[in-house]
């Protein structure tokens, strides 16, 4: 193996800018498996997705997992405060997650107290070599301050990149990465080899890349028409600005396997699921909290009148060309026996339901939707879900729709997304999956941050629909 | 790595309640023949040790109670990474503040990090071994080292034989030296094999008849064993297991068949090469086998005058040798009281170190009573063995040792020091010059009364003023023998200003001779009886004889004096 760009084995204290694409996650597990003494190193990153997606790439590199503990920050915030709680002295009631709103800022902050009392920093330096903190721009003021307050005990490198820094909402102040990140813990380094387009035999576009994020970085203005041929401008019109961005939502994979991205406004998921179903092929990508499901199972009721109304608008909601309407007016017509017209599969099973509702003949409906003709899925996750939730209510007495609803929320949570070929999404939902092709629909609403991580993903092709040919800032 | 920092034994043995912070260096513990040093020591043992199994019995309760379980906690600090872990042990851990001696629950900012290991046996005396702390208790969970922590931190324990750790077996000093390992397994079982090779078919015909049945027997039932089975050597009966490897010397003899001095000796020499590995020593009666010169270099060889100290060593001792040679620190007296027991380190100050060298078999015994002088030292052991020879117990039998303060202003610096360890202490003074009051009344109120000889008496003005004639004519006739007539006469003409003579001494025993004679024997220059060696037969030959015809007064001191000495039996 060739020597890594940087060593974060040599590394004391030290932040490293790591532009999309440029081997930040092979970084971590060259120097992983490089890393031969007793104590492991210890690996925090922001989401349990990110954990999921790390320790992939950790086992496919064949590191030995003695090597290293990997967690979220949350993770390992609950974990400190809860085996030394005389110390951290917060309320036990946090760890029960009953409020999250609440909670994970009490934690965090219960955590970072413990630590910077330094109850722990002989029990750190005991238990691990150092510490890698990844996707460091998502973090929070108090993410920051435990990294910091832990950077004191142990060696610590954090990597991350301002430019991906897309999480920063109201109440959710992200570090800043100059005056927080540098000043804390110093400058060691950015990497500047685009791997990803590298690996991918299209180099120039890499480069192009970074060159794109200098000028983000600056807020000035990207020139499509000095783009490599990679980067495909498709013009808009202004009157037919739909059917052109359904058009090049069918953008062919250059690659047999290729997968396809497509980014559209963040700020509506509905249009990101119009598209979705619109598109032949496509599905939409879906946000952690699963909040149709959740919505569902709390509507939904076995014993109401309205449970097969609700189950079948269900279905539309994550399936195309439903027609809930007319399926409701033939189960009402073949149930009074009025139908001249044999009721078919769907239909079967809705009357079925309609007499005798249960869980298993819910998923029956739902699974004789899924399979009628015409009929396509563009929210897999979604369904399945569902399917799971109804699987789990039939078989536990007393599990509430809802309870079962949460359980599978979070179980998707901790497995992370598999790549669909075609998927649509935003950048919050698509940040950290790579694809062949990334199509921008709306490069316009975005600002310079967005667009950056949008226009990154792709590794062969990047597409996108403007009025204009310089996207300004 | 790793030093014991608090024991605490429940029902174990002579053991009911025992609470103890040892110091991290020698903690040589001495006390009386039953006071429990070997359960302490067979505490930490099975506590620390990396046994998979351990059988105990109703003995080994408390009183053989078994309704109290047996638990054994053993406080750890100095621990190396692996066991402050928090990834392993995070639940464990705790914090000891050695000033205060007071362990917290939980790791605290400037206090060292410690883990408390516990082993309980109940009623059905199945050893269980887990670590402590309160807040994994309240969360239900339990655990205990990893074997290879455990392994790490197994003792090495010198007992009567210490074959055991000349050879590699698990936790033997030797694989704790380096982290070398001979593969014997392909060897063995090549041997195995070729033992096999070489027995061949000897058997087939010392076992012909037999091996005829079975063909038979096997054809007529139809099972296919080929035309005639075999009988070879079994090459998974020759089985070779731990202790395989073994120390020899050149000539190929094993040491385990070294003297028990020399195998001891090496052992703990090679214990203190493996003290990075494993800090814990623990040798009963040190002295066992060694003579004074090699059991000097054994304390000296587990770093008894090394600091810091290299090992933490627990040692048992009876031994006078061992005493003289350790510092008052490394030596903890311990004790059976009321409510449980309790050691007590010998001390830091001084004069501790000083009684120490001159009188360690009195830190070996259970009384001491402390004597202003050589001659009352003398009297008393006279005394002693006049009484022993007329079918008493001797003093010695019953622990009680006699110390000289070698003068009144030393008195009470010595039976404060061991008062205060816990040893029967009483005084024993002249009256012709007093000591401190204060400090006689204070230790007066503690042990009840003192002796001392009646009011301006010395112990020579008691006896000639206390025996009957004969007996001054006896001791006369003793001081004639020991310094010649001429000295003797001397000293008498001299005390009574030229007035008296020896021959009028000898003549006749008149309250004017008694004085003079008193006085005479006592001159600055050549006293006549003080010398342990001379009291000590006037007491046996003069005194003890003569007591029942003495002066009451005197008597009365004398018996009260064997009265507390008997006491000591109880």
């Amino acid at each position: 193996m060739a020597a890594p760009e940087i060593d974060l084995l040599e590394i004391e204290r030290g932040a490293i800018t790591a532009p999309a694409g440029c081997g930040k996650t092979q970084l971590i597990a060259g120097a992983l498996s490089r890393h031969s003494k007793s104590k492991p190193i210890l690996v925090l990153t922001h989401t349990n997705a990110g954990v999921a997606a790390l320790r992939g790439r950790l086992d496919r590199a064949r590191v030995a997992s003695s090597r290293y503990r990997l967690a979220t920050l949350d993770g390992f915030a609950m974990r400190i405060i809860s085996m030394f709680p005389a110390r951290s002295g917060h309320n036990p009631a946090i760890l029960q997650l009953a409020s999250p709103g609440s909670d994970y800022p009490a934690i965090r902050k219960a955590a970072v107290a413990l630590l910077e009392a330094g109850h722990l920093s002989d029990v750190l330096r005991a238990t691990y070599d150092r510490l890698f903190v990844d996707e460091y721009q998502d973090c929070s003021a108090v993410q920051h301050a435990l990294a910091k307050v832990m950077g004191d005990a142990l060696p610590s490198c954090v990597l991350g990149d301002p430019m991906q820094a897309i999480f920063g909402f109201k109440g959710n102040t992200l570090v800043d990465w100059d005056n927080d990140v540098h000043a804390t813990f110093g400058s060691a380094g950015e990497l500047g080899t685009p791997w990803r387009w590298k690996n991918a035999g299209e180099e120039a576009f890499g480069h192009w890349l970074l060159e794109a994020r200098k000028t983000l970085l600056a807020d000035g203005s990207i020139d499509l028409t000095s783009a490599p041929k990679n980067v495909v401008h498709v013009l808009l019109d202004g009157s037919n600005d739909h059917a052109i961005r359904l058009k090049v939502c069918l953008t062919k994979a250059p690659t047999a396997d290729g997968c396809v991205l497509i980014v559209a406004d963040a700020t509506k998921p509905a249009e990101q699921r119009r598209f979705a179903s619109q598109t032949p092929g496509a599905v939409a990508a879906e946000s952690v909290d699963m909040r149709d499901l959740v919505e569902f199972a709390n509507a939904f009721d076995l014993g109401h009148a309205q449970a097969l109304d609700r189950l079948v608008n269900f279905a539309a909601l994550v399936m195309t060309n439903v027609g809930p309407d007319d399926l409701l007016t033939r189960v009402k017509t073949l149930r009074a026996g009025r139908a001249r017209k044999e009721p078919s599969e769907v239909e079967r099973a809705a009357m079925e339901f309609a007499g005798k509702p249960s869980y298993a003949g819910a998923s029956a409906v739902l699974a004789a939707i899924s399979k009628d003709a015409g009929v396509r899925t563009h929210r897999p996750p979604v369904l399945r879900g569902c399917h799971r939730m109804f699987q789990a209510c039939g078989s536990h007495d007393g599990l509430s729709l809802l309870d079962a609803a949460v359980q599978v929320r979070e179980q998707s949570r901790l497995i992370g997304r598999p790549l669909a070929r075609r998927t649509v999404g935003s950048t919050l939902l698509l940040k950290g999956l790579e694809a062949d092709v990334c199509v921008i629909l709306n490069p316009d609403v975005m600002d310079s941050r967005h667009l950056y991580v949008a226009m990154t993903r792709g590794s062969r092709r990047l597409v996108i629909c403007s009025d204009k040919a310089t996207i300004n800032r | 790595m790793a030093r014991i920092r608090v024991v605490d034994i429940r029902n174990f043995r002579c053991l009911k309640s025992f609470t103890w912070r040892p110091s991290s260096g020698i903690n040589c513990l001495i006390g009386s023949g039953d006071a429990g040093k070997s359960s302490v020591l067979d505490a930490i043992d099975l506590c620390l040790g990396a046994r998979r199994s351990l059988s105990f019995s109703d003995a080994d309760f408390h009183g053989l109670d078994v309704s109290a379980p047996i638990s054994i906690s053993i406080t750890l600090g100095e621990l190396d990474d692996s066991l402050k872990s928090m990834e392993v042990y995070g639940n464990y851990l705790r914090s000891f503040d050695a000033a205060a001696g007071e362990i917290d629950d939980e790791p605290e900012s400037g206090k060292e990090t410690v883990l408390t290991l516990n082993l309980s046996v109940k009623n059905d005396l199945e050893p269980v071994w887990t670590l402590i702390s309160e807040r994994s208790e309240a969360q239900g969970q339990t655990r205990y080292l990893t074997w290879s922590d455990r392994n790490r931190l197994c003792p090495t324990r010198i007992g009567a034989f210490a074959e055991n750790d000349l050879a590699w077996r698990r936790g033997s000093v030797l694989t704790k030296l380096s982290d070398e390992k001979a593969e014997t397994s392909g060897a063995m079982a090549e041997a195995a094999r070729q033992a096999r090779a070489a027995f061949g078919d000897i058997a087939e015909q010392q076992l012909s008849a037999t091996l005829g049945i079975v063909g038979t027997t096997a054809r007529e039932l139809g099972i296919d064993i080929g035309t005639q089975p075999k009988a070879l050597l079994d090459a998974h009966s020759v089985s070779f297991s731990g202790g395989t490897i073994a120390l020899h010397n050149e000539a190929g003899i094993p040491l385990r068949g070294l003297g028990t001095g020399s195998a001891r000796l090496l052992v703990a020499g090679l214990q203190r090469k493996a003290a990075k590995e494993a800090t814990v020593i623990l040798i009963d009666e040190v002295e066992h086998g060694l003579e004074p010169h090699r059991l000097v270099r054994l304390l000296q060889s587990i770093g008894s005058k090394e600091t810091p100290p290299p090992l933490q060593g627990f040692l048992t001792t009876h031994s006078p040798v061992v005493v003289r040679e350790l510092s008052a620190e490394q030596l903890t007296v311990l004790r059976r009281g009321k409510d449980g027991h309790h050691a007590r380190v010998v001390g830091t100050k001084a004069e501790i170190q000083g009684t120490l060298r001159l009188f360690p078999e009195a830190f070996l015994s259970s009384s001491v009573l402390i004597c202003e002088g050589a001659s009352e030292v003398g009297l008393v052991r006279g005394i002693d063995q006049f009484r022993t020879a007329g079918g008493k117990v001797p003093m010695q039998a019953v622990g009680v040792t006699l110390v000289d303060a070698n003068g009144c202003d030393n008195l009470y610096r010595r039976a404060n020091a061991f008062h205060s360890l816990g040893y029967r202490t009483n005084v024993l003074r002249d009256d012709d010059k007093q000591p401190d009051r204060g400090i006689e009344e204070t230790f007066s109120k503690a042990v009840g009364a003192i002796f001392r000889w009646r009011e301006g008496c010395a112990l020579e003005d008691e006896l000639f003023a206390s025996l009957p004639a004969d007996a001054v004519t006896a001791l006369l006739a003793h001081a004639v023998k020991l310094h010649g007539e001429e000295l003797v006469g001397a000293h008498i003409t001299s005390a009574s200003g030229g007035k008296i003579a020896l021959a009028a001494c000898r003549k006749a025993v008149t309250p004017e001779t008694r004085t003079c004679l008193a006085k005479a024997c006592a001159t600055k220059n050549n006293p006549w009886f003080k010398s342990v060696t001379a009291m000590e037969h006037c007491g046996r030959e003069i005194v003890g004889p003569a007591l029942a015809q003495c002066d009451a007064g005197f008597r009365a001191i004398v018996e009260r004096i064997f009265a507390w000495i008997d006491d000591g039996r109880a």
